[in-house]
């Protein structure tokens, strides 16, 4: 084993040998640091291997065989092993990262990078404060030398306004540290903190200095403009240098000298780490410079963790385990984007798009800024769950908000930057360079961050195993990209089979989870048929696809709210990239993202409050809560809402799935809007029917499904987007299921459970269709539309009978949903929110009527008349689904009983009778299989007589008609479709004025225009910069005064 | 005597800080900052002091003969240290004043404002 004190050793032999080597050979001096680096991280590592396997202690080590003060003591144990390890190997990476632009400057900037990485990895190790205060003044020294050698001009602003503040930061250390000393006599870190028993009266302010100067290092908001300007200014391969090993070794400072100051201040590092969490992301929303922007939210993250290491009495033992996942995701992550942004070498992110022609580098950027905000299956993800769960246990509620708060507004700007990358054009001037050896780094870091994810998961508490096969297959349909589409997709399909069979024991007895099951992965075969009609590659599509259908298979077979949540951020994920393929869907993505990482973080609060009632993390404990269990199923009920997009929560759907490519559409729609209805029934079945906590909850849901449906469907009418008209349809839909399951009765389930297989037929069969109607004609507009019944009678069949499904009309399925519902709303007694869906249902009919009318009937537009079917691949899976909604409309009985015996135990209320074919309830009946047949057979008559009628008819041309007086010519002069309700618009549109959609973008602006207003305090001058930090010691001593 | 020099070194780190934030010329600015440290350690020093006691120099082996009556040898030392860490600093500053004063020609601080927001 080598000893730690070689790291130092290598560093300073080199530093020095390399001012013996000149300047001739500045090739060879850039190799021999290198290796010299490759030996200090090989010591670290060393250690770090022999700690976690237990097969050594950790050892302190004095310099000269003195005891401190009068030598050096060295600690190398698990803690440092793992910061050293990491510190040296970044410096290892970086050292490869800025190669050249380091040879071509000579070799002083060599020995300045390697003192600057040996002072990081002394301020870890050593245990004497005063060291810690030599070593903090060279890495001070380094860095600034580092930026004046390898920086542009801006970076000399930068590097003086660092000097100045750290240095009279480090002159308050000084103070704070010989205050402790002539009051304990010792310099030793661990001697000053069993000293510091508070008895006498020098060391609070001792302790306050200490800790004081600590804090400013790490930047905190709103003291850190000096901060920004270094990370923004300085070379890419630097900011990732003060990113990942800087940050990360002041956070480790912090913690060290934490028990020098005392436990009293715990509460006031909390409270300083959540200002700098939420100040710096909100301040971050308006900056569009990209290493601007990474400085902001290095020094959010770095707030959260000091929120971490402030949280010790609740968290623990634990405390250092949770804070390494933060650091660890954020080390890796700001690394690789700071490289990234180098290689890029761009003064806005809107240049980020150049990503495009490196598509490994895309991923990554994408895996990057996943894990900063806590996705799965990334470090930080799982850290912030227990974290969060802990914190729940404790009830401490507000420490929750701020971090679902901090992580969602961090998640603003880099979704949005992650959507620039991959939407927006390319950029017409491009100074990138995308060298291989500055790539190399970036895999790397991408490769830790996958890594340490998987290697972390079993550590966390209140985790479960996850299975990582299907994440795995969509690494592999990546790997394979380059293949065309019918290889992939019949590669996917299979994959989807195979996933199907394989669960489908899991949930064998649990019928909830089956029809789920079938409705998630059999629809997703289905719809994934469709694809056959694509040309390409489709570059990404499948590994996305492949992660939607995991999220949502998991969320079947999750056990634990692990499990769900992180099912639920997968299926997010993937369905996020795929609606982003649409051509203009970069706006409405990002507001489907927005809204969807919203409502996660609601679940997901709900899920940490639930853990106040200490009953574990299983799914069955929402069943139990007792701590504020109203908030817990608001909180949960909302997030689902989000998905699917209920009144107030529905502005990004008719984006998203309006924009959405043709077979995106209906796997959003169809497929995705159920996994919110699917976490909707768990919550209500945890809840219970007779819950004191929820009838409020169920009554205020009723309405809002209710006021849902009639908006949704009178925007559907008013639409002459085809595609939209189907998404606000969707929104009614969900809304009326919404309305059926919070009735809470047995029939009224029945009512949700029928619109909700109904709504997956039809909703995937009509953008299926519409969808590759709209590509095919080259229009997303109705009125341009017309006559197709004639050149896709398939399509025009297949429409009818969705909407017939749709209207609720005899014979088909739909009538079934519409008579549980009305049964369950007369038996509920909610009559003023049944008259608003009975309005609704009859507004339905119009937009109904709209959509076949101008697209199928009327007359063919001139552009259109060669137009020919649509393709098979499009029309295979739609008659599948008919198939479906004929055998349900048929044999009701067969889908509604089993389900019956399902829902039973869980109301006491009516429930369906069954007489033979016939459903009875105290209303009345209704014979599914028999109107089908009298229906059927009545149909088949008079088909039958329309074809020997037809046989003496005679063809008429297009325009052989005379019309008031006058022949017309064009076809759009005798199919009038365009706004043909304008009579209904004038009378109830103001309605569907869009005063959501208002109020979220006034939010919005409203967000961004006070990160404006806030980000002015930088304003760019030292002295500025000097008072703020100044202010900040005043008024946190006075605050500490206070006794907090 | 004590107070004095804990006074004067009080008032030496304020009249710094002062200069920090109110100069407008960059060299004065590094001259303030070392005001600050020369503050700093005069203070460390008169911490270290105790009365009537001489400097920490020791002319015989300790453990024999009478205890020599010296002040603490370890905030010297510390002093010692900073003094040197304050010279490096003040020489990257002046260095840094240096680039600023090719790059715009001036040496006032209000005109090295780019970076912002």
């Amino acid at each position: 084993m080598v000893g730690p004190i070689y790291i130092i050793v290598i560093a300073l032999g080199i530093a020095f040998t390399l001012g013996l080597l000149g300047k001739a050979s500045k090739s060879a001096g850039w190799v021999f640091v290198l290796a010299g680096l490759a030996a200090m991280t090989f010591i670290s590592a060393q250690w770090l291997v022999a700690l976690l396997e237990g097969s050594i202690q950790g050892i302190q080590i004095f310099t000269a065989g003195y005891k401190p003060p009068y030598s050096i003591s060295l600690q190398m144990g698990l803690e440092e092993a793992i910061l050293t390890t990491l510190i040296n190997s970044l410096g290892l990476l970086s050292l490869l990262y800025l190669g050249k632009e380091m040879v071509q400057k000579g070799v002083e900037i060599l020995m300045v990078f390697m003192v600057f990485i040996m002072s990081m990895n002394v301020t870890i190790m050593t245990r004497d404060i005063f060291n810690l205060f030599v070593f903090l003044e060279i890495e001070t020294i380094a860095l600034s030398g580092l930026i004046l050698l390898i920086g542009r001009k801006t970076a000399f602003q930068a590097g003086i306004k660092y000097l100045i503040i750290s240095g009279i930061a480090s002159g308050l250390l000084l103070i704070g540290i010989i205050l402790a000393y002539s009051h304990v006599g010792t310099l030793d870190i661990n001697g000053i903190a069993s000293a510091n028993n508070g008895l006498f009266r020098i060391a609070p302010i001792a302790g306050f200095l200490i800790l004081i100067s600590f804090i400013i290092e790490l930047k905190p908001f709103p003291a850190n403009g000096w901060g920004i300007d270094v990370y923004s200014a300085s070379h890419p391969g630097i900011g990732a240098l003060i990113s990942g090993a800087s940050a990360t070794t002041g956070l480790y400072l912090l913690y060290k000298v934490l028990p020098v100051a005392g436990e009293e201040y715990l509460y006031f590092i909390t409270l300083i780490g959540a200002i700098t969490f939420i100040g710096s992301n909100l301040t971050g929303t308006a900056q569009s410079q990209p290493n601007r922007l990474l400085g902001y939210s290095s020094i959010g993250q770095v707030g959260l963790v000091t929120m971490i290491l402030g949280l010790q009495p609740i968290l623990g033992d634990r405390t250092l385990y949770l804070a390494f996942t933060i650091i660890i995701s954020h080390y890796a992550a700001k690394a690789g984007l700071f490289w990234i942004s180098g290689m890029v070498n761009s003064s806005s992110i809107k240049d980020w798009s150049i990503l495009r022609k490196k598509p490994l580098l895309l991923v990554l950027f994408g895996a990057f800024i996943l894990a900063l905000i806590g996705f799965p299956p990334f470090p930080s993800f799982n850290g912030k769950w227990e974290i969060l769960m802990k914190l729940g246990e404790s009830n401490q509620y507000h420490w929750i908000a701020v971090i679902l708060a901090g992580s969602f507004i961090e998640a603003i700007y880099l979704i949005k930057w992650l959507g620039y990358a991959i939407k927006l054009d390319e950029p017409v001037e491009n100074q990138s360079n995308f060298h291989l050896t500055k790539q190399i780094p970036v895999w790397i870091m991408g490769l830790v961050l996958f890594g340490m994810g998987y290697y972390l998961n079993p550590f966390t508490h209140y985790a479960e195993a996850i299975n990582y096969i299907p994440l795995l297959f969509a690494l592999l349909l990546f790997a394979i990209d380059f293949l065309p589409v019918s290889i992939k997709n019949t590669i996917t399909i299979a994959g989807l089979a195979y996933y199907f069979m394989l669960l489908w024991p899991a949930v064998e007895g649990d019928l909830l989870r089956q029809i789920f099951l079938v409705m998630f992965l059999g629809g997703g075969i289905l719809t994934l048929l469709a694809g056959y009609s694509k040309k390409g590659k489709r570059p990404g599509f499948y590994s996305m696809a492949i992660l939607m259908y995991a999220g949502l298979a998991g969320l079947l077979t999750a056990k634990g709210m692990y499990d769900f949540f992180f099912s639920w951020e997968v299926m997010t994920a993937g369905s996020y990239f795929l609606i982003i393929r649409g051509k203009r869907s970069l706006p409405h993505a990002y507001s489907y993202m927005l809204f969807s990482i919203g409502g996660a973080y609601l679940i997901l609060g709900g899920f940490a409050i639930a853990a106040a009632s200490l009953n574990g993390t299983s799914l069955s404990a929402l069943s139990m809560v007792t701590v504020l269990p109203t908030w817990v199923y608001a909180l949960i009920a909302v997030g689902f809402m989000t998905k699917t997009a209920s009144l107030g929560l529905h502005i990004w759907l008719p984006g998203a799935h309006g924009e959405a490519e043709s077979d995106v559409s209906p796997m959003v729609s169809a497929i995705l809007l159920k996994a919110g209805v699917f976490g909707l029934l768990l919550l209500f079945i945890s809840i219970g029917a007779t819950n004191p906590h929820s009838q409020e909850i169920w009554y205020v849901l009723g309405w809002i499904g209710a006021i849902t449906t009639l908006m949704g469907n009178m925007s559907a009418a008013f639409q002459e987007d085809a595609k939209r008209l189907l998404a606000y349809s969707s929104i009614a839909q969900l809304g009326y299921i919404l309305f059926a399951f919070s009735m809470m009765t047995h029939i009224g389930w029945l009512a949700g459970f029928t619109y909700t297989i109904n709504h997956f037929l039809f909703k995937a069969i009509l953008f299926l269709i519409i969808g590759a109607i709209v590509v095919k004609l080259g229009t997303h507009n109705m009125y341009e539309m017309g006559g197709m019944i004639k050149k896709m009678p398939f399509s025009f069949i297949a429409v009818l009978i969705s909407i017939i499904v749709i209207g609720g009309i005899p014979p088909l399925s739909g009538f079934a949903g519409k008579w549980l519902f009305y049964n369950a709303i007369l038996e509920k007694g909610w009559y003023f929110q049944g008259a608003l869906i009975f309005f609704a249902g009859i507004i339905a009919f119009l937009y109904l009527f709209k959509l076949i009318f101008s697209v199928f009937l009327g007359q063919v537009k001139d552009n259109h008349r060669n137009m020919k079917e649509i393709s098979a691949w499009v029309l295979i899976p739609s008659y599948i689904l008919i198939i479906g909604i004929m055998l349900f409309s048929a044999f009701p009985k067969d889908v509604l009983t089993p389900i019956s015996e399902m829902i039973m135990p869980y109301f006491t209320s009516e429930t369906l009778v069954w007489d033979g074919t016939k459903a009875m309830t105290s209303m009345g009946y209704w014979d599914g299989s028999t109107i089908m047949i009298v229906v059927g057979t009545a149909f088949m008559l008079l088909l039958g007589w329309l074809i020997v009628l037809s046989a003496k008819a005679q063809k008429v041309e297009q325009f052989n008609i005379v019309y008031a007086a006058e022949r017309p010519f064009r076809p759009e002069t005798t199919h009038v479709s365009h706004n043909i309700y304008a009579g209904y618009k004038k009378a109830i549109g103001f309605l569907v004025s869009p005063v959501i959609t208002v109020f979220w973008d006034q939010a919005s602006t409203f967000v961004l225009d006070f990160a404006g207003w806030i980000r002015r305090i930088y304003s760019g001058s030292i002295q500025n910069y000097a008072i703020h930090v100044i202010f900040y010691i005043v008024v946190f001593y006075l605050i500490s005064l206070g006794g907090l | 005597m004590e107070q004095v020099i804990i006074i004067t070194g009080i008032l030496l780190i304020i009249l710094g800080i002062f200069g920090i934030i109110r100069s407008r010329n960059l060299v004065k600015i590094v001259l303030a900052f070392t005001l600050f440290n020369t503050g700093l350690n005069i203070l460390m020093i008169s911490i270290g002091y105790i009365r009537n006691a001489g400097a920490p120099i020791l002319s015989q082996i300790p453990g024999q003969g009478e205890i020599p009556n010296i002040v603490d040898p370890v905030p010297q030392a510390l002093v010692l240290t900073a003094i040197v860490i304050g010279l490096g600093v003040t020489a990257l500053m002046l260095a840094y004043v240096l680039k600023l004063y090719q790059d715009k020609g001036t040496l006032d601080i209000n005109s090295f404002k780019d970076l912002k927001w």
